[in-house]
């Protein structure tokens, strides 16, 4: 019996520690909380930086904040954003229009009026979007240099006679998203060779630029390494692309005037450079998104 | 075939400086690697054990229970974590019923044998002395048991590390949020940290395990 | 259930039964990726655990090497190969032969360990000369285990290899990533059934392989009802 116990010990002793450390740590603040907001990024690292942004200006001011970063695609997060899973979430004001509203199309080149419409329908989601802001991050098309030269590109509406030629990469959401596929395709009559599922701008679709394996791909306005990859973006001369400005979505229970106020400011300050800037941050110099909105916060005075 | 690394040369394979900076940050996430495991394995245990006594005294329970939990294995984590995201949305509930799930096959599997192996003249001389059924199982059974139902818990234990990794992809996953980070950045060192620290991880709990397997069931052989 | 009927008409619409993102391209890819890794695997594993499990040399090594290969996140692994190597089958196929290894080496190294050793003392006397033990005494008892481990590997490779999508691979994956990312339920069912049905599909064919391999006399021995579950679900 004795000898049973010890051995039983054993396992009590290493189930023990496996305890302590599953438990420890994670305790709450001292100081009384607002209560939590989970707030959500999409799987790209300008969006854990925005996220960080509004999540860390919204902790500043008493809110428990929990972050569920790089969680996928707009049709992972805003269905959780609807269910009540995650809080707030920084949305493009256009994009999320035309999610919202099943691809009808409303969306137009002015930001407010776009969010005026998708405040429509977020209403009956029990969500709403705040006051958009100016920095914009819209799809954007490039080719590598060498195919820019050799077919002279320099719109999307250049492609169009040569589409059938080359290869297009983007990522999974791409062919259900309004400015992606559907939109190359109603605008500009794109019809490619070939369109290689990838990623939304991440590594493998600059892997495919890189060994031609695609000579047009979707990245995003703002990126900052574009230039270094040789990419040159062709200009939506249609006007396909509408007004993706930044706008934080949020569930109308955490949609105090406090909390509003502070996302406001946030969005107000922000700029089109700004996003430029550290989306070098994190994707160059492999920053931290939490440390690059944590130092533009400080530097802009909103921790004061 | 050239290999080319087409990163540059600023990203080293693990850049110190980073991690140095980050130890918080790494813990947190091995702190809910842990828990997820740690979950994940006890309640399959649980689950496990009734079952597969159940199972071990039912004959007719036993092709049903391990082909349905059979074909559950069969089901790819991510598939499953995906498809639950509707139903239980995006908290631990939704990673823990696929890798309890899976658990249970594997954990039920070795009850089985390990019940199955104990000798009939163990059970007679057992049965001779007074045992009642409960005891029995209790005190000469599942005892005789243990080197299977340890080498269950091992194997049970290093799969569902792995598997968490993947619940990154659903905004889970300790470790795996490194990972994912590593790859949509393109930043090496999270992922490299987060792989090694996984195998770390996988290789305590595993030779701990058997470590605790020797202590208690000297006399089986090593699994 | 309506889940059901709607998986059912997304696998048998046509557009989703052809071209390059049908189901019978998605499944050659996947074929693809998993074969050529199991076989890369077995050409490494098989040789190393036989030469090691008939010499009864660095046992411990070979054991501990499966250990520290079955501890691995595939996940990890898979993002590793194609920071290292880029876009392509060869990254995903190198890790997933990198986690087919582990089960094929412990198995055949244990299987060759576990031959009677009066058997091969009968062999020696008879005068089997050291190769020729291995082969025609040593292997064909060796061969359910080692075909267990083959069979182990193979269905681990099958269900992993659904990640390869994560790192913009092929394969039926694609469908449970796409499926996720567009909101698209029935893709994303149908591919976790598709794989589903490819790794019985291949446990069963493999078994049927093994039942063809092991010697008759072997076969006649009575099996147990239920086996020890040793393989880890790396996916």
């Amino acid at each position: 019996m004795t000898r049973l116990l010890r051995p039983g010990l054993w396992i009590q002793a290493i189930a023990a520690v496996a305890l302590v450390i599953a438990a420890c740590g994670g305790s709450s603040p001292s100081a009384p909380a607002k209560g939590t907001i989970v707030v959500a990024g999409f799987n790209f690292p300008e969006s854990s930086i925005l996220a960080q942004l509004y999540g860390q200006a919204l902790a500043h001011d008493g809110y428990t904040i929990t972050y569920k970063l790089n969680l996928g695609t707009r049709k992972v997060v805003a269905p959780a954003l609807e269910s009540g899973q995650i809080d707030l979430y920084p949305g493009y004001a256009a994009s999320e229009l035309e999610y919202f509203n099943s691809l009808k199309g409303e969306a137009t080149a002015d930001p407010v009026a776009t969010t005026a419409k998708l405040n429509t329908y977020l209403k009956s989601f029990n969500a709403v979007a705040l006051n958009p802001s100016s920095a914009f991050d819209g799809n954007a098309y490039a080719v590598t240099k060498a195919t820019s030269d050799h077919y002279n590109l320099k719109t999307l509406s250049d492609l169009t006679p040569v589409a059938g030629q080359l290869v297009f990469g983007a990522g999974p959401e791409c062919p259900t998203y309004k400015f992606c596929l559907p939109g190359l395709m109603s605008v500009y009559g794109l019809h490619f060779k070939q369109t290689l599922t990838l990623d939304t701008d991440g590594p493998a679709t600059r892997a495919a630029f890189k060994n031609n394996t695609i000579q047009v791909g979707l990245v995003f306005s703002t990126d900052s390494d574009l230039q270094s990859l040789g990419l040159v973006v062709l200009q939506d001369d249609k006007h396909m692309i509408a007004a993706d400005n930044v706008v934080p979505v949020i569930r109308t229970k955490v949609a105090t005037d406090e909390a509003k106020k502070v996302l406001n400011k946030i969005s107000a300050g922000l700029t089109t450079t700004d996003l430029f800037t550290m989306n070098g941050q994190v994707e160059l110099q492999h920053m931290d998104a939490d440390a690059v909105a944590k130092t533009y916060l400080t530097q802009h005075n909103y921790f004061s | 075939m050239r290999t080319s690394l087409f990163l540059d040369a600023v990203d080293p394979w693990v850049n110190w400086d980073w991690l140095s900076n980050h130890v918080p940050y790494v813990l947190a996430a091995v702190q809910e690697h842990v828990t997820l495991t740690l979950i994940a394995v006890v309640a399959g245990l649980a689950i496990s054990l009734p079952l597969g006594v159940l199972a071990h005294r039912w004959a007719g329970l036993r092709f049903p229970l391990l082909t349905v939990f059979g074909i559950f294995y069969t089901i790819p984590s991510l598939a499953l974590f995906a498809f639950l995201i509707p139903y239980t949305g995006l908290g631990g509930t939704t990673a823990e019923i696929p890798l309890i799930g899976y658990n249970v096959l594997v954990l039920v599997r070795n009850v089985l044998v390990g019940l199955d192996g104990v000798p009939a003249d163990v059970l007679d001389a057992a049965d001779g002395m007074g045992y009642r059924p409960f005891a029995r199982l209790v005190r000469v059974e599942l005892p005789l048991a243990l080197p299977a139902i340890l080498a269950g818990l091992r194997v049970a234990t290093v799969s569902t590390i792995g598997i968490v990794t993947i619940t990154a992809v659903i905004g889970l996953g300790g470790l795996g949020q490194l990972i994912l980070r590593g790859l949509i950045e393109s930043f090496h060192t999270p992922l490299v940290v987060a792989t090694v620290l996984s195998i770390f991880l996988a290789l305590v709990a595993d030779l701990a395990l058997a470590g605790a397997q020797r202590f208690i069931v000297p006399w089986a052989r090593p699994a | 259930m309506n889940i059901l009927q709607s998986v059912w008409q997304w696998v048998t619409d046509p557009a989703h039964l052809s071209g390059p993102d049908g189901i019978p391209t998605r499944l050659g890819e996947h074929l693809h990726l998993s074969i050529e890794s199991v076989l890369l695997g077995a050409l490494i594993a098989l040789p190393a655990g036989i030469v090691l499990g008939h010499y009864g040399r660095f046992g411990n090594l070979a054991i501990n090497i499966s250990n520290v290969g079955r501890a691995v996140p595939s996940f990890g692994i898979l993002v590793i190969a194609f920071q290292v190597f880029g876009l392509g089958d060869l990254p995903i196929i190198l890790a997933l032969t990198a986690l087919a290894i582990p089960p094929m080496v412990t198995n055949s190294y244990v299987a060759l360990r576990e031959v009677d050793p009066d058997v091969k003392d009968a062999a020696r006397g008879m005068g089997y000369r050291e190769l020729a033990q291995l082969m025609r005494v040593e292997l064909p008892l060796a061969i359910p285990l080692i075909m267990a481990g083959v069979r182990t590997s193979a269905v681990q490779v099958v269900a992993t290899a659904t990640l390869a999508a994560l790192v913009a691979g092929g394969g039926l994956g694609r469908y449970i990533v796409d499926g996720l990312a567009r909101d698209d339920q029935p893709r994303l069912v149908a591919g976790a059934l598709l794989v589903a049905g490819l790794a019985l599909a291949t446990e069963l064919l493999l078994a049927g392989l093994q039942r063809l391999l092991v010697p008759r006399g072997l076969r006649l021995l009575k099996t147990p009802a239920v086996e020890r579950a040793t393989s880890i679900k790396a996916a």
